[in-house]
């Protein structure tokens, strides 16, 4: 019983990071309409450049800071450059340039940190034990940094003019243009928002495990299946079906085992498109 | 240096093989299919662990190919009434899955170690010879798949799954079942994947799962994107540009010792990124052109 | 009577786009519906002919009822729809667009393809003649051999139009088959049309320009707001004070 605790709040964690990466995809994918396959990699600059921004600054706060801005940054670079010219184009056509897009961040991280697996260098803390449950003040720490990455977040689309004007693309994109909405602002607050969300994703992520070029682009399975599971383009959703998934992986894995983790995203990801399409938060959305 | 060019041709009739694949599913139907080194995986590991039980290539081919359309035809029948980007996602989780059974079930697969030491082709012969006719062989395949896929362009099949790319609502609207025909595209391309997975596992002699990464898959969507999609010749021409790029990034270092292997290999992902990108902006329709039929 | 439409109803949210709609169309009936934007004249059609699901209401053809019957069903029984903006198969010929509709073809197995040539190639002759034929009907044998994204909006009209005849439809239904046709052609398609009729092919219109089409159907039902709001003869509905309001007041405004 102790066990199964102790992976359930190991899967609360990762599924933390499934939700947040969760979140950048369904923003993006209700306001600009298509599955950013970019969104793993620019998790793994986000963690990149929160490991050199600590290690510039000595500090992890103001690391984590940059590690935000690099993400925010490639995410308009990526609407300005590749994503805006795609907008009148199929989704698939985005879809297909978003996973160029993920491997050129990859090939530059590459190119920059090597291939190699980097840690953050952080204090060794004894866990602590509740009930005999062993909990790492890192994962609180980690939990507390997401938990207000959403609570910002959700701030920013419900209390914010802008936020307000994402929302309302998200439900209707004509409706929302003709009311007067500038859509440029609007999609390049949507990319700074997605990105960040991406990179404080990523950042978490490398600080529970390692920093590795693959990092981003393996939770992208994961992060695809909450999206979808939560409902697209449904933020909340996209939280709560990525913590659902972060633990069902983690306290199925004493019977499916380490490696198949992945594979029950897929499953979920499979089944929520067959049985219950548009997730379970989400509005009638055509998916076949 | 004869050895090198004959090398070269080989690995360039496997990707052609694939691309043919590739191209009738995305170039001619319009299924977007980001699994494709799955089907490739499938084939080479069905090929490797019968050919390291002493089954004969005769055997391994065909086999090969039947376990790779074995396994598109749940995929299909379960994933391809979804929206074509859903479908997208689906088939790359596939292939990912395909590579997370290949390092897990290690008592089929020798897991991350992978299979080695796999029977060559015409091991009777030596060198050269050997290695002429692997490619002969190639030849053959490829031939044959490229008359099969003329056969097909040219039929009442070829002229609806071409409806279905330009207008899946109006194939509906006739009366006609575009999940019927899409599943047998997504087949027919898995096993010419497969084969090609078949050829490659007995020619390099060791397969292990880190060879079928989804960037083989998006290696071939850069060849035909670059080729020219929907077009026979465009996955000939897209492959020698694949290769050409793939062996050309290899000299370069030899001529910029400066320059490591592992960047060398985060250019070339960098540069599929960027070609995948740049065609996707300014040449949907690829170098050679409009979809043409025939 | 061939098409039964009996209480269909589809909501989003709270919203009725179409709201309990009954109409029927006899088997060489030429009947149209009219209404302003947003009537739900489009959605009708849709779940008329299964490319949407009813909230409720059932569709029969011919006696059996589809209701439950896909999309695909639904053509195949012989009602077969156009569509408001043209769906042509861009990059196929126009003889290949009607080709490629003719049902029931041998040659769309792969196995045929590859086992038993001789027996396609005399079905593609047979298609094929009876492609051209309907080529020649629509006026539309110039243009045969262009690729169908280079026709014109009018032609591709005619093309679906086509498309519908080739599949042997007993009930066509046509959205909107005048929107951006310029008025020659708007005669050339309403005598089409009309040969059609004669020779008993059923047509359900739902259309724009009010005036091609109270010349040319026999019965008109117009729609306001997903319902139903008049049913008869063209001239004696249009004189409806209703009408009026919802379409000819909202016309003018």
């Amino acid at each position: 019983m102790t066990d199964l605790l102790e992976l359930a709040i190991a899967g609360l964690m990762s599924g933390l990071v499934i939700g947040l990466a969760a979140l950048a995809v369904t923003l993006v994918f209700g306001i600009a309409r298509f599955a950013n396959a970019a969104t793993g990699d620019t998790m793994t600059l986000g963690a990149y450049a929160t490991l050199g921004g600590t290690a510039a600054t000595g500090s992890l706060i103001a690391g984590g800071a940059i590690g935000i801005l690099a993400g925010a940054a490639a995410g308009v670079i990526a609407y300005a450059t590749v994503f805006r010219k795609l907008e009148r184009r199929s989704p698939v056509a985005a879809l297909l340039a978003s996973i160029g897009v993920g491997f050129v961040i990859r090939a530059g991280l590459g190119l920059v940190y090597g291939h190699g697996q980097q840690v953050f260098q952080l204090p060794l803390v004894r866990p602590w034990r509740v009930w005999g449950i062993r909990i790492q003040p890192t994962d609180l720490e980690i939990a507390a940094a997401a938990l207000a990455t959403l609570a910002a977040v959700f701030l920013i689309l419900h209390a914010t003019p802008i936020g307000r004007q994402m929302r309302a693309v998200a439900d209707d994109p004509d409706l929302a243009r003709v009311s007067g909405i500038a859509p440029r602002r609007v999609m390049i607050a949507l990319w700074a928002l997605a990105g960040g969300v991406a990179a404080v994703a990523g950042c978490l992520l490398g600080i529970k495990t390692v920093v590795a070029p693959e990092m981003g682009w393996d939770m992208l399975l994961p992060a695809f299946a909450a999206a979808i599971l939560g409902g697209i383009g449904h933020p909340v959703g996209a939280v709560v079906a990525g913590v659902l998934l972060g633990i069902a992986q983690e306290t199925a894995t004493p019977w499916v085992g380490f490696t198949y983790k992945i594979a029950l995203s897929f499953a979920v990801l499979l089944l929520v498109l067959l049985v219950r399409p548009r997730g379970l938060f989400g509005r009638i959305e055509g998916v076949r | 240096m004869d050895a090198y060019l004959i090398a070269i041709a080989i690995v360039t009739g496997i990707y052609v093989l694939m691309a043919l694949g590739l191209n009738l599913q995305y170039g001619l139907t319009g299924l977007i299919n980001f699994g494709h080194v799955g089907f490739f995986c499938v084939g080479a590991y069905a090929a490797a662990i019968l050919a390291s039980r002493g089954w004969p290539a005769a055997a391994t081919f065909p086999i090969a190919a039947a376990v790779a359309v074995a396994a598109a035809w749940p995929l299909g029948l379960v994933s391809l009434r979804l929206r074509d980007d859903y479908f997208a996602i689906v088939s790359l989780g596939f292939s990912e899955v395909v590579r997370l059974v290949a390092t897990s079930e290690r008592w089929l697969t020798n897991g991350v170690q992978g299979i080695a030491g796999i029977p060559r082709l015409f091991a009777d012969l030596s060198g050269t010879t050997q290695a002429l006719a692997v490619l002969a062989l190639l030849l053959v395949l490829n031939g044959l798949a490229i008359l099969a896929m003329r056969r097909i362009v040219a039929s009442p099949f070829g002229r609806m799954i071409e409806a279905i790319r330009d207008n899946e609502e109006a194939v509906r609207a006739l009366g006609k079942d575009p999940a019927r025909f899409k599943i047998q595209v997504l087949m027919l391309g898995a096993a010419l994947a497969g084969v090609s997975g078949a050829v490659y596992a007995h020619y390099i002699g060791f397969i292990a799962p880190e060879q079928f990464v989804p960037l083989v898959t998006f290696q071939i969507w850069m060849a035909i994107v670059m080729g020219g999609v929907g077009r026979v010749s465009g996955a000939l021409v897209g492959s020698g540009l694949l290769m050409l790029f793939l062996e050309g990034s290899r000299f370069l270092r030899d001529l910029l010792p400066f320059v490591s292997e592992v960047e060398m290999a985060s250019v070339r992902i960098g540069v599929v990124g960027l070609a995948l990108i740049l065609f996707t902006l300014y040449r949907p329709q690829g170098l050679m052109g409009d979809f043409t039929r025939r | 009577m061939t098409l039964v439409l009996s209480g269909l109803t589809k909501a989003y949210g709270g919203l009725r786009v179409v709201d309990n709609v009954s109409l029927s169309v006899p088997s060489d009936g030429l009947v149209g519906v009219i209404g302003p934007n947003g009537a739900g004249k489009s959605t009708l059609f849709s779940l008329a002919t299964g490319f949407l699901a009813a909230d409720s209401g059932t569709v029969s053809f011919d006696g059996r009822d589809l209701t439950a019957v896909a999309a695909t069903g639904r053509a195949r029984a012989g009602m077969v729809r156009t569509f408001q903006v043209p769906r042509e198969f861009t990059h196929l010929t126009v003889r290949e667009n009607l080709m490629a509709a003719a049902p029931g073809q041998a040659g769309e197995g792969l196995l045929a393809v590859f086992f038993r040539p001789g027996a396609i190639a005399a079905e593609e002759r047979a298609i094929a003649a009876r492609a051209d034929e309907t080529l020649a009907f629509l006026r539309l044998d110039a243009v045969a051999a262009t690729p169908a994204g280079r026709l014109s909006g009018g032609q591709k009209k005619l093309l679906e139009l086509g498309r519908a005849l080739m599949t042997g439809a007993r009930l066509i239904l046509l959205d909107e088959p005048f929107a951006g046709v310029n008025p020659v052609l708007i005669e050339e398609l309403s005598a089409r049309i009309r040969d059609l009729a004669d020779r008993g092919v059923g047509f359900l219109i739902i259309e724009h320009d009010l005036r091609a089409l109270t010349r040319l159907v026999s019965t008109l039902h117009v729609m306001d707001r997903g319902r139903l709001i008049a049913s008869g003869a063209p001239a004696a509905v249009l004189a409806e004070p209703a009408v009026r309001d919802a379409y000819l007041g909202g016309a003018a405004a």
